[in-house]
C-alpha cells in the first residue's frame, strides 16, 4: 500500500537535486492544469489550444502530444513513481489525399522507486507510430508505416488522458503485439444506414522501426471490422494471424470481440480475445463500467480474466476513482486486487494524472 | 432531451427566431455536387467521411462553440451540444484527425465556403446567396419537434 510511512520515505530519499526536479514537474503540470481550466470547450481552434495542439499557420503541420505521471504501491513489492510517458504528435495533411501522422515517446523520462531515488536512467525513446496515408476516398485508404493493432478499442486509444484507469487490463496487450509495421487498407461503408470501419493489414518487416516495440511481431496478417450499430453503440471484431518475434517457433490465430455503449457520461466497454497455436488455448478479457458522480467525478468498476500460459487463469477487480475536471485533463485513484496476479497485474494501490497537449 | 436542450440553448441565447429558420448545409456555388443526406453531413462533421463523392477531400468549417446556430446544428445533427463532443474529439486527435477549423460568423463561411473548393459549411438559410448552393436543409426547431 501507498502508505503514509513509504511516502514519507520517498521524500526522505530524494536528492535536493530530485526534489527541486519533482517541484518544478507538478508546478509544470499545475499550469497545465490551470491553462486546462481556462481552455475553451468546443474542440475546435486554429493556433494553439490544450488538447487540440499547435497548428503551424496554413502549412497543415500541427504538433501536439501527452503526458502522464504515474505512481503505484504494488502489494508485495516497493512503491514507484514515474513520468510515464511524454508524447509528441506531429500531424501533416495536404488538405487533399495525404496524411502523415507520428508519435515520439520518451517513456518513463524520471522515476523512482522502493530505495531509488528520482533517477532518469530508465528513460528511453520509443517511435510508437509513424505512417502516412494516402487517401482515395471514404472506402479505402492506404496507410504504410508503424501504427497501433487495431485489436480491441483499448489498444487504439491507449492514451492515458482517454483512459478511465491508471492500470490497463491484460487483455488489451498480453496476447498480441501493440504495434504493427507494414501496410493497413482502411476504410467505412454504409450497413443498415451505420456506419461500418474496417481494416486490413499485414506486418512486413521490422527495418521501419528501429526502437522496435517490446514484443514484436516477426509477421502477421489481420483484420477489424467497427459497427456503429447506433449513435452510441459500437460493436467490433478482430482476427490476427502472426508470429511474434520472440517466439518464431509458433504461429497463432487470435480472435477478439469487443462492444462500447454511451448514455450521457455513463459507460460500458467489453473486450474478449481468444488464441491458439501456442501450447494451449488462450482467453482473456474485461468488463468495465463508468458512473458519473457528482461534478466532473466519476466511478470505474473493472472485471479481467485472463488465463495465463504457465499459471492458473488470474481475474481482478478494479475500483477506481476519476476526476475530469476538462476534457484533456485527468485524475485517476484506483485500487486493483486478484487472484493468480502476482505476476502480470498485482494488487495495489495505483494513480496518475494525465493531460493531452 | 432533446426538447429540453434546444429550449435551453435557445432560452439562455435569447435566439428564439433563429429557431425558426432553417439551417442551409453550403459549399460553392460552382461545386458538381447537388445533395448531401444527413447522416452524411453528420459524417463529414465528424471527420468520418474524408472524400467527397468526386474524390476532393471535405473541408468542414464550423461556427464558434458558443454561437447559436452552431448550438442548434450541433442538437439538430449530433443530438449533442459541442462541449459535450469534447472527449470524441480527443479520440480523434489521438488518431491525428482533428476537428473541423473554426470561422467566426456566418458571412465568414461564406466567404471562405464560396472561396475552397471541397468546403463546406452551414448558414441560416436566410444568409445563403448566389455564391454558394445549398445541399442540405436542417430544419433545426420543426426537426425537434418543437413549437415555432
Amino acid at each position: 500500500m501507498w502508505s503514509l510511512l513509504s511516502q514519507a520515505q520517498f521524500f526522505t530519499i530524494l536528492s535536493p537535486t530530485a526534489k527541486l526536479l519533482l517541484a518544478r514537474l507538478f508546478l509544470f503540470l499545475s499550469v497545465l492544469a490551470l491553462s486546462a481550466a481556462r481552455a475553451e470547450s468546443g474542440g475546435d481552434g486554429s493556433s494553439y489550444q490544450l488538447g487540440r495542439g499547435l497548428a503551424v499557420g496554413d502549412t497543415g503541420i500541427r504538433f501536439g502530444g501527452y503526458a502522464s505521471v504515474e505512481a503505484g504501491a504494488p502489494s508485495p513489492g516497493p512503491w514507484e513513481f514515474s513520468v510515464s510517458d511524454l508524447s509528441l504528435f506531429t500531424t501533416w495533411t495536404d488538405h487533399a489525399h495525404w496524411r502523415f501522422f507520428s508519435e515520439t515517446e520518451v517513456g518513463e523520462a524520471l522515476t523512482a522507486g522502493g530505495n531509488q531515488g528520482l533517477s532518469t536512467r530508465n528513460a528511453h525513446f520509443e517511435l510508437e507510430r509513424l505512417y502516412i496515408d494516402r487517401l482515395f476516398d471514404d472506402l479505402f485508404s492506404l496507410r504504410f508505416g508503424k501504427f497501433l493493432t487495431p485489436v480491441g478499442r483499448w489498444n487504439l486509444l491507449h492514451a492515458s488522458p482517454l483512459t478511465w484507469t491508471t492500470t490497463r487490463p491484460v487483455a488489451t496487450y498480453d496476447l498480441f503485439s501493440k504495434h504493427a509495421t507494414g501496410l493497413m487498407l482502411h476504410g467505412g461503408f454504409p450497413v443498415l444506414d451505420r456506419r461500418m470501419d474496417y481494416a486490413f493489414y499485414a506486418d512486413l518487416t521490422e527495418e521501419l522501426d528501429p526502437y522496435r516495440s517490446a514484443d514484436p511481431f516477426n509477421n502477421a496478417l489481420g483484420s477489424h471490422w467497427l459497427y456503429s450499430a447506433a449513435d452510441n453503440l459500437e460493436l467490433g471484431l478482430s482476427y490476427v494471424n502472426y508470429q511474434l518475434h520472440d517466439d518464431p517457433s509458433h504461429r497463432f490465430n487470435l480472435v477478439g470481440v469487443e462492444g462500447a455503449w454511451f448514455y450521457r457520461r455513463f459507460e460500458f466497454n467489453t473486450e474478449w480475445v481468444y488464441r491458439n497455436g501456442g501450447l494451449q488455448g488462450l482467453y482473456q478479457g474485461f468488463v468495465q463500467g463508468v458512473a458519473p458522480l457528482v461534478s466532473h467525478w466519476y466511478a470505474i468498476g473493472r472485471y479481467e480474466y485472463f488465463d495465463q500460459v504457465q499459471q492458473p487463469a488470474g481475474q481482478l477487480g478494479v475500483f477506481g476513482l476519476a476526476f475530469r475536471p476538462v476534457p484533456p485533463l485527468v485524475w485517476k485513484v484506483e485500487y486493483r486486487i486478484g487472484t493468480h496476479n502476482e505476476i502480470s497485474a498485482p494488487d495495489g494501490l495505483y494513480g496518475s494524472f494525465a493531460v493531452l497537449f | 432531451m432533446r426538447r429540453l436542450l434546444l429550449v435551453l440553448v435557445l432560452a439562455s441565447w435569447q435566439a428564439l427566431p433563429w429557431a425558426e429558420e432553417s439551417i442551409a448545409v453550403v459549399v460553392a456555388a460552382g461545386s458538381r455536387l447537388d445533395k448531401l443526406s444527413l447522416d452524411t453531413a453528420k459524417l463529414i462533421f465528424k471527420r468520418k467521411s474524408m472524400v467527397d463523392a468526386y474524390g476532393d477531400r471535405w473541408i468542414p468549417v464550423n461556427l464558434p462553440p458558443a454561437h447559436p446556430l452552431r448550438r442548434i446544428f450541433s442538437l439538430a445533427v449530433f443530438d449533442t451540444l459541442p462541449e459535450d463532443m469534447e472527449e470524441y474529439w480527443n479520440e480523434q486527435y489521438f488518431q491525428g484527425i482533428n476537428p473541423p477549423e473554426v470561422l467566426s460568423s456566418e458571412e465568414a463561411v461564406l466567404r471562405f465556403v464560396a472561396a475552397t473548393p471541397a468546403a463546406i459549411g452551414y448558414v441560416r438559410s436566410a444568409q445563403a446567396d448566389a455564391r454558394v448552393k445549398i445541399l442540405l436543409l436542417v430544419r433545426s426547431a420543426a426537426d425537434l419537434g418543437e413549437p415555432p
